[in-house]
Formats: C-alpha cells, structure tokens, sequence
C-alpha cells in the first residue's frame, strides 16, 4: 500500500489526480445486477429505448460508486463521510468519462481533521453529466 | 403530471426491510463492479493493517440493499417513471461481513420547480440504513424527478 494521504499535507485547491475511463455496456449491466438495481434503462439499449430513453445509461450510483473509487485512491486511509450528487445528464457506456476533484476547504476540530471536496464527471465534450461535493475525514500525522 | 398527495405522508414510514447478513463475497463483488482499487476494501490483510482493522464494505455498499416498497401506496401513481435527480448521502459506521442491516425509508419532502421545460416535481425519498446493534451505517436521500 502507498503512504496514506495526511491531512497536514493537503491544501485548498489541490486537484486530485482525476479518474478517466470507458465503461462498457457489459459493465454497466454488471453493476446494476450486482447492486440490486432494477429497471431495463441500465441492462442495454433496446430495453432503455423502450423505456423512452437514447439507450442504456449507468445508474447513478454507478457514478457516484466512481467518485468515491477516486476519492478513495487519493486518500488512501481517509475515511468518507458524506457524498451528494446531482444527476445533470445521461451516463452513456462507451463514452470517454473524466471524474474530477478538487480541495475546497479544510478545516479540524475536536472531532477530527477534514477535507471538502468538490466533485464534477465530464464527457469529451467537456459536458457536466454529474456534479456533488463529499466530505472525507484524513488521518493526521499529529 | 399533476402530482397530489396529503402531507401527512412526509415522515411515516412506509417501508421497513431486514435483510440477510451481509457476506464477505458480496461485499467483494460490488466493490469489483465499479473497478474499487484501494486494497483495504478488497485485501484481508491490507485491511487488517488499514483504519479499521479488518474488512469493511465500500461506503457506496449501502446502495445495494432494496427494500420491499419504493414508494408508499399513496403515490402509486407515479410509479417508478422519474428519473434520479441525485443523491445526499451521510456515512455512518462501517457495514462488516455478518452485519444484519435494517432499512427504514420515509418521504422526507415534496417540491416542485418550474424552469424553462416546465414544472418538475421532485419527490425525496429517505432512507435510514442501521445495523444490528442498532448504529446508524447511512441516511440516503434520493430525488426522485418527475415531470
């Protein structure tokens, strides 16, 4: 395992390094079947056009699974505590996707020590497909 | 889609859903399913040396447990047609392989929003996700949006 991310060590504005990949139709229907996810829209194109939809789509969950893969690889022990998304447009398999965060504050208390963090997944067309926030709580060398 | 509803609904618990323990297998296959790459949630001996000493469930695991009813009775009509506007999430105690997880899910609000494509009825659905020692693993609030 690499060195943990500690809280001294991070500062507002700091980019995480960011998530890019393809999902393909294959593993879209792979995690609704493994997450309990009903509804034809996530298990291929002819079921999501007969649901009114451009074809199938990745759950948003799916999405916010992959922010908190992101999150997680950065901080290796940090530890998340809250996670909000807002669901803007339509996650398409075989698409080029790039999950983003950034450091938006800092701050420790009593209780801990703690980063927020701002989220936004893009496709190649640099639209907004999701956008949240999460707060995650790092260990400190302290 | 006009949406009418009594109020009295907001907070009353309209599903209540004890699941079978959690096992180490499932929590293994849905951290894979979404390519989970830090070892403590995937490796017994990282996670023994990891912040809590053992395995644990990826947070996101919560999203997993179905209840029984998606929507009380009393809005049937709108089924399951929206769309998923976003989540607010808040995580709790970690989710360990044996773990009995109970879901408690209320309509915690209703609302409307007019735009520029019309009015948007946006219904949030909470659900409350204990353990068995009764400690609080998530509170889940889903939008649910319909037009």
């Amino acid at each position: 395992m690499s060195r943990p991310r500690y809280f001294e060590d991070v500062e507002v504005g700091d980019e995480l390094p960011a998530l890019k990949l393809t999902l393909s139709g294959a593993q879209v229907r792979a995690y609704a079947e493994t997450a309990n996810m009903p509804g034809g829209r996530f298990y291929g194109d002819e079921e999501a056009r007969a649901e009114g939809l451009p074809g199938q789509i990745a759950p948003g969950n799916m999405s916010m699974a992959l922010f908190s893969r992101l999150l997680s690889g950065w901080s290796e022990r940090g530890r998340l505590l809250r996670l909000n998304a807002t669901f803007r447009g339509l996650v398409r398999p075989n698409v080029p996707l790039t999950f983003h965060a950034v450091v938006i504050e800092k701050h420790a208390s009593d209780h801990g020590n703690f980063v927020e963090c701002d989220l936004v997944l893009e496709n190649a067309d640099g639209e907004r497909l999701v956008t949240g926030t999460a707060t995650l709580q790092l260990p400190s060398r302290g | 889609m006009a949406l009418t509803f009594d109020r009295s609904i907001l907070g009353q618990e309209f599903d209540h859903t004890v699941f079978e323990p959690v096992t180490k297998e499932d929590m293994l296959a849905y951290a894979t399913a979404y390519g989970e790459t830090n070892p403590i949630y995937l490796d017994e001996a990282a996670a023994r040396s990891g912040p809590y000493g053992t395995l644990v469930a990826v947070p996101t695991f919560a999203f997993r447990l179905r209840g029984h009813h998606f929507m009380p009775k009393s809005l049937a009509q709108v089924g399951r047609a929206g769309l998923d506007a976003g989540k607010d999430v808040e995580f709790g105690e970690p989710i360990r392989p044996g773990d009995v997880l109970t879901a408690s899910s209320t309509i915690h609000d209703i609302y409307e929003k007019t735009g520029r494509t019309g009015t948007m009825h946006f219904i949030v659905i909470r659900t409350l996700v204990t353990n068995q020692n009764g400690m609080r693993v998530a509170v889940i609030d889903q939008r649910m949006m319909f037009r």
